[in-house]
């Protein structure tokens, strides 16, 4: 395996952005059609930082995760076009294979199951995460880590959970043990999709603290995906929101949540009960998620969306900068900065 | 507005048998998953039951409906004791009980169009013609928002939020009193749970339901019901309003839920050092997790009734004042 050099500066200096995405279109071709799962997305991760992409079920987010770290289900899934930086190089389209796992950029699956190996022990797998790595520890060294990454993640019965195979653990544990793998090899960037769906909520709280422990320990870039909004309030920096294979709005997590400028924003937040039971309807409108392969003329919110306009049903708006805002919406227009 | 009691769990005892890889062991084995539990519900209240993977929810759902059978124990349906041996009795639960199961796609049969579908929930009712039942078809999907031009349709054809629409149409083509509800909104996106959630209070007001709720997402429990149950490994735990249980939980489980429950206000701020431990065997189930634990907790603790409410945890016992004082000031 091929790590990226750990200091390089061509290209794009090596700035505080370490990941970003330019334009990305991805397509799904079968024989009778194509359907465009990203329209045109734009990323920006700032090192360090927790970025969350939220957006319902569809919507692209896993597909953008897989175009990001090079294992898109191809075919039927392939990159039309845009580019990918990681840490100033270009990582799409280039010409050499990079392998960039590892220490470069790494990713725990929506099921937990898919980063493990179901005949291998944990043990196992994770001292093959190590020596991946090609750093020649020693038996005792090894052993040391291992007991450090679990019982950073406060695995107590380190010892029985290193010699289980993956389906004798429960479903916290098993993301637990996901997550030391690709922590124990020191990725920059880290890409969880849907970290917490399906866990218990004791347990989901207890990933998220780690998941913020881990990162201040490290100084791991985070990048969240998940349609829980209340998991992106709990842990990112700056949230992207994205619907129909677009991002809406992207902003910081206080902009997003308390202020969404996007109608479908503001959808999300208001779908999410949080009062008694006196408190009123929920404000969300009726109509279903869009169906990707006939999206709606002009805005593909636009059925659903309590602000439409004569012109969202013809033209797809523009990406609007608003102060250090974006937002992709035709309410906005003739307001962003000059 | 909150009635009588309409329904009455007593000492409820389910279990499951459970398969032995032995083959000399001839005698059977169980694995009992609901033990002694015992709640009220009233009319016209939405009860919640809360509870991690596992907990026995969707058990005590399907021993409502007459899918299990208790092994123990007593259940009343208005004032009537259901004899779960006798075929008229399960015929008066499952008239008046109705549920929506937990797998909106599983529980659907994919061979059937819609319109057959929500008639099975006519099952019970032989007595309309086949005009009555189109017509009442028609008027409950009207009810439950389901687009007309979906009765023709198969299930893998509709979204997630129309399927779970058609189970509630079927729950309900039949009047009911008791609407139980597992896990109703908990596949769906948001903005369509919000959508289901919405229709769910309408029709409980409209027809005057009942509901058990089931869920393990503690914003939907807070914004749908009246009284809520916590269940762990069986056990029934605390039975509150909910007001009481989110500002003053009173059971160490219902708090460690409390806190670990994060909202889009972004609550997070605080470690939670609950770390889970395995049921205990004996004693109190809780008593690995449990951060208040104390000698007497070796014993299993009864149900205790404190100003209306009822938790087992020996905290509350009054034998053990001086230490409940001191929880409730540290929350
Ligand atoms: N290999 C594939 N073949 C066909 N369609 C695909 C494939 N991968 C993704 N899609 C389609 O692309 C769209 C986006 O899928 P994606 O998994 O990225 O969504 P998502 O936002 O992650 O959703 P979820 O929240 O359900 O995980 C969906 O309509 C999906 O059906
Ligand atoms: N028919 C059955 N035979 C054997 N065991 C069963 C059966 N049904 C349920 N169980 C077991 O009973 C326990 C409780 O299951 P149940 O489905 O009631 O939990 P739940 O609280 O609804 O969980 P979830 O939140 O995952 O839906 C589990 O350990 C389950 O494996
Ligand atoms: S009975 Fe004891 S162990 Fe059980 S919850 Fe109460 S204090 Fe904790
Ligand atoms: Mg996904
Ligand atoms: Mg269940």
């Amino acid at each position: 395996m091929i790590n990226l050099p750990r200091d390089i500066s061509h290209e794009k200096n090596l700035s505080e952005i370490i990941l970003e995405v330019e334009n990305l279109r991805v397509s799904i071709e079968t024989i009778d059609k194509r359907v465009e799962v990203l329209r045109g997305v734009n990323l920006k991760l700032k090192r360090g930082e927790v970025t969350a992409i939220v957006g319902e079920s569809g919507s692209g987010k896993t597909t953008l995760a897989q175009a990001i770290i090079g294992v898109l289900d191809t075919p039927p899934v392939f990159i039309e076009s845009g580019e990918i930086f990681f840490d100033g190089i270009k990582i799409f389209p280039s010409n050499e294979k990079i392998n960039f796992r590892g220490q470069g950029i790494n990713m725990v699956f929506q099921e937990p199951l898919v980063s493990l190996n179901p005949v291998y022990t944990i043990r196992k797998q994770l001292e093959e995460s190590i020596e991946v790595q090609g750093l020649h520890m020693k038996k005792k060294e090894i052993e040391e880590e291992l007991s450090k990454i679990l019982s950073d993640l406060m695995i107590r019965d380190v010892d029985r959970v290193l010699n289980s195979y993956p389906h004798q653990l429960s479903g916290g544990m098993r993301q637990r043990v996901a997550i030391a793998m690709a922590m124990i090899q020191r990725p920059k960037l880290l890409i969880l999709d849907e970290p917490t769906t399906g866990l218990d909520l004791i347990v989901q709280r207890k990933i998220i603290q780690l998941l913020l422990k881990l990162k201040k320990e490290f100084g791991t870039t985070l990048l969240i995906i998940t349609h829980d909004l209340a998991v992106a309030a709990n842990m990112a920096d700056r949230m992207y929101v994205m619907y129909a294979g677009k991002i809406v709005e992207s902003g910081t997590k206080d902009q997003v949540i308390k202020d969404p400028l996007h109608p479908y924003s503001k959808m999300l937040r208001d779908s999410v009960p949080s009062g008694y039971k006196d408190s009123g309807p929920l404000r969300v409108t009726e109509g279903n998620p869009p169906d990707i392969s006939h999206l709606p003329s002009g805005c593909a919110f636009h059925p659903r969306c309590p602000l439409a306009m004569e012109i969202c049903r013809k033209e797809e708006p523009t990406k609007k900068v608003i102060e250090d805002r974006e937002v992709l919406c035709w309410l906005y227009d003739g307001k962003q900065n000059t | 507005m909150m009635g009588n009691k309409i329904l009455e769990v007593k000492d409820l005892e389910v279990k499951f048998p459970v398969r032995s890889k032995l083959l000399a062991s001839k005698e059977e084995k169980f694995k009992i998953v609901i033990e002694k539990v015992s709640f009220s519900i009233m009319e016209g209240e939405t009860f919640g039951v809360v509870g991690e993977t596992g907990s026995g929810k969707s058990t005590i759902a399907k021993t409502l409906v007459g899918i299990n059978y208790p092994s123990a124990g007593e259940i009343y349906l208005m004032g009537r004791k259901i004899n779960f041996n006798k075929k008229s009795d399960l015929i008066f639960l499952r008239r008046n009980v109705g549920i929506i199961f937990q797998d909106p796609v599983g529980s659907l049969n994919p061979k059937l169009r819609i319109f057959d579908i929500i008639l099975e929930g006519l099952n019970f009712e032989e007595k309309y013609t086949k005009e009555e039942k189109r017509d009442k078809v028609y008027a409950v999907a009207k009810k439950v928002g389901l687009n007309e031009s979906k009765l023709f349709s198969y299930p893998s054809e509709l979204s997630g939020g129309e399927k779970q629409r058609v189970s509630l149409a079927r729950a309900i083509i039949s009047p009911k009193k008791i609407l139980i509800l597992d896990e109703p909104t908990s596949s769906l996106d948001v903005s369509i749970q919000a959508q289901i959630l919405n229709l769910l209070q309408n029709l409980k007001e409209e027809l005057n339901l009942t509901y058990i709720f089931i869920t393990h997402d503690f914003n939907v429990i807070k914004y749908m019901c009246d009284r809520l149950g916590v269940l762990y490994y069986g056990r029934m735990l605390e039975i509150s309003e909910v007001k009481d249980a989110y500002e003053n939980p009173l059971h160490p489980y219902t708090k460690d839920l409390m806190n670990a429950n994060i909202t889009i206000e972004g609550n997070s701020g605080f470690e939670s050092e609950t770390e889970l431990g395995e049921p205990a065997r004996n004693g109190c189930i809780y008593l690995n997790s449990c951060r208040f634990k104390m000698d007497i907790c070796n014993r299993d603790p009864p149900m205790i009734e404190l100003n209306s409410r009822l938790v087992k945890c020996w905290l509350y016992d009054k034998s053990q004042k001086e230490d409940y004082i001191k929880v409730k000031g540290s929350n």
